[in-house]
């Protein structure tokens, strides 16, 4: 395969998970503008683990995300209980926050005789896993692909059980479902955790992809996208962030339409989706019709074969 | 309970992935890096000098990309890595860049063939010069009396 259909594929993977990780607040109703925050943790504490600790990549990915989980349960403790678009800022003013903090952050080994570490606004470069291990670039990307279809799976056992309902129940109205019973604190928190963990394991994929991470790769522009990806895929399905990840950079990026006009293109579409389609081009409704009309296509076939089965 | 085992099952996958732990050290590179414009607007010449890190060799013989990312939109902007050629300078490659806009981008330099490895390089790409991207601001211009 090309270098640079893999690069575009590894890209598209990767941000899925960011893009995943807004759709979880989105489901509970909050829009978050923080989410780099906790892919920034992820990469941090994922490249950390195996660039320094020597730790195996899934251990470091797994503990990229357990941190970013920790940070977002932590921080939705307080902020949770804000609303609308006092949430909102509050998740940015975090988000630039947790950048900042990263730019004062040094954390440097001897290996080799070269230190390797986190060194303030210079970033953190030298996260070799995959040149040290011969990782190549499309074992990589089956890796980011295998992560992001098990995330996907976990997705939809999750619309099918009673945690997905009571994270639209919530999104859908607050009031209400704490109203029926529903802990609706905490169950935010819960969304905020998972919602960390999914950033936390897409910065982890992205540091070892890129091989260094730096503080101002992780500004509002990256929250900001991540969060127009679900707007404009819809919130009906988590392949709708999918979507939105696939129209900006498979289309519009990668085939060069646009070329520097990319972004003008990006900011209209989401402003022209968010009077047209306010929950995206895949909301409930439609993905509602398309079940539908799955059925009414698969059911003629399945009715048949269960008359076959039945006949002698 | 369906939801919990899936959860695990991932975990555990996360878990086991890449169990080699990264204790071996590949070869390591060390990467020189001058651009500057070409005739084409937004287009750079770039010349990319080759030493192996721990020895200070040139490294000759390398099948060597470019390719480019903005790390204020990082993955956003998917640069199309060019091939890098080799000059009649050993260890010296030469590479032609093509960017979307100025401002500062980070290079990655991908060897592959003998030597397995990735370099990265920030960098401000203006009009008409390029400069290290950690050292802010233009460079002053010559002073005149």
């Amino acid at each position: 395969m090309d270098d640079y259909l893999i690069g575009v594929l590894s890209n598209i993977g990767v941000i899925s998970f960011i893009a995943l990780s807004a759709y979880v607040l989105l489901l509970t109703g909050e829009i978050s503008f923080g989410q780099q925050a906790f892919f920034a943790i992820g990469a941090y504490a994922s490249g950390i683990a195996t660039a320094l600790w020597h730790w195996p990549l899934g251990a470091g990915l797994a503990w990229g995300g357990a941190v970013a989980a920790a940070a977002a349960a932590l921080l939705g403790v307080p902020t949770l209980r804000l609303h609308g678009l006092y949430f909102a800022v509050a998740t940015l003013a975090f988000a630039e926050m947790v950048r900042l903090l990263f730019e004062l952050f040094h954390y440097q080994v001897l290996i080799n005789g070269e230190l390797v570490g986190p060194n303030g606004a210079e970033g953190f470069r030298n996260i070799r896993y995959i040149f040290d291990n011969n990782i190549g670039s499309t074992e990589f990307l089956v890796l980011v692909y295998v992560l992001l279809s098990a995330t996907l799976l976990g997705f939809s056992l999750l619309e099918r059980s009673r945690l997905g309902v009571i994270f639209r129940m919530t999104g859908e109205d607050d009031v209400l479902a704490e109203l029926s019973g529903v802990a609706v604190a905490r169950y935010k928190v819960l969304a905020a955790g998972i919602a960390g963990a999914l950033a936390g394991i897409g910065g982890g994929l992205y540091a070892h992809l890129t091989t260094y991470v730096e503080p101002r790769i992780f500004d509002v522009m990256l929250g900001v996208h991540s969060l127009a990806y679900g707007l404009i895929g819809g919130l009906g399905t988590a392949l709708g962030p999918l979507v939105g990840v696939l129209i900006d950079i498979g289309v519009l990026e990668s085939t060069r339409w646009f070329a520097g006009y990319r972004m003008v293109v990006f900011g209209g579409l989401v402003a022209v989706l968010l009077i047209v389609r306010p929950r995206g081009l895949f909301d409930e409704a439609a993905v509602r019709n398309i079940s539908r009309a799955w059925r009414r296509i698969s059911s003629p076939k399945r009715r048949l074969s269960q008359t076959q089965r039945k006949a002698p | 309970m369906r939801l919990a085992s899936s959860l695990g099952c991932i975990a555990a996958a996360l878990m086991t992935t890449g169990v080699v732990s990264s204790d071996a050290a590949g070869p390591r590179v060390k990467a020189d890096v001058s651009c500057r414009p070409a005739a084409e607007k937004l287009q750079y010449d770039c010349a990319i000098k080759l030493t192996d890190a721990r020895t200070s060799e040139t490294v000759t013989g390398a099948e060597l990309t470019v390719g480019a990312d903005m790390p204020s939109m990082p993955m956003a902007h998917n640069v199309r890595p060019a091939k890098a050629t080799a000059t009649t300078e050993p260890g010296t490659y030469h590479a032609r860049i093509q960017l979307e806009m100025h401002g500062d981008w980070v290079l990655r330099l991908d060897l592959a063939g003998h030597i397995r490895d990735r370099v990265v390089k920030s960098l401000r790409f203006e009009d008409d010069l390029v400069i290290d991207a950690r050292k802010p601001g233009r460079p002053s211009p010559p002073h005149k009396h």
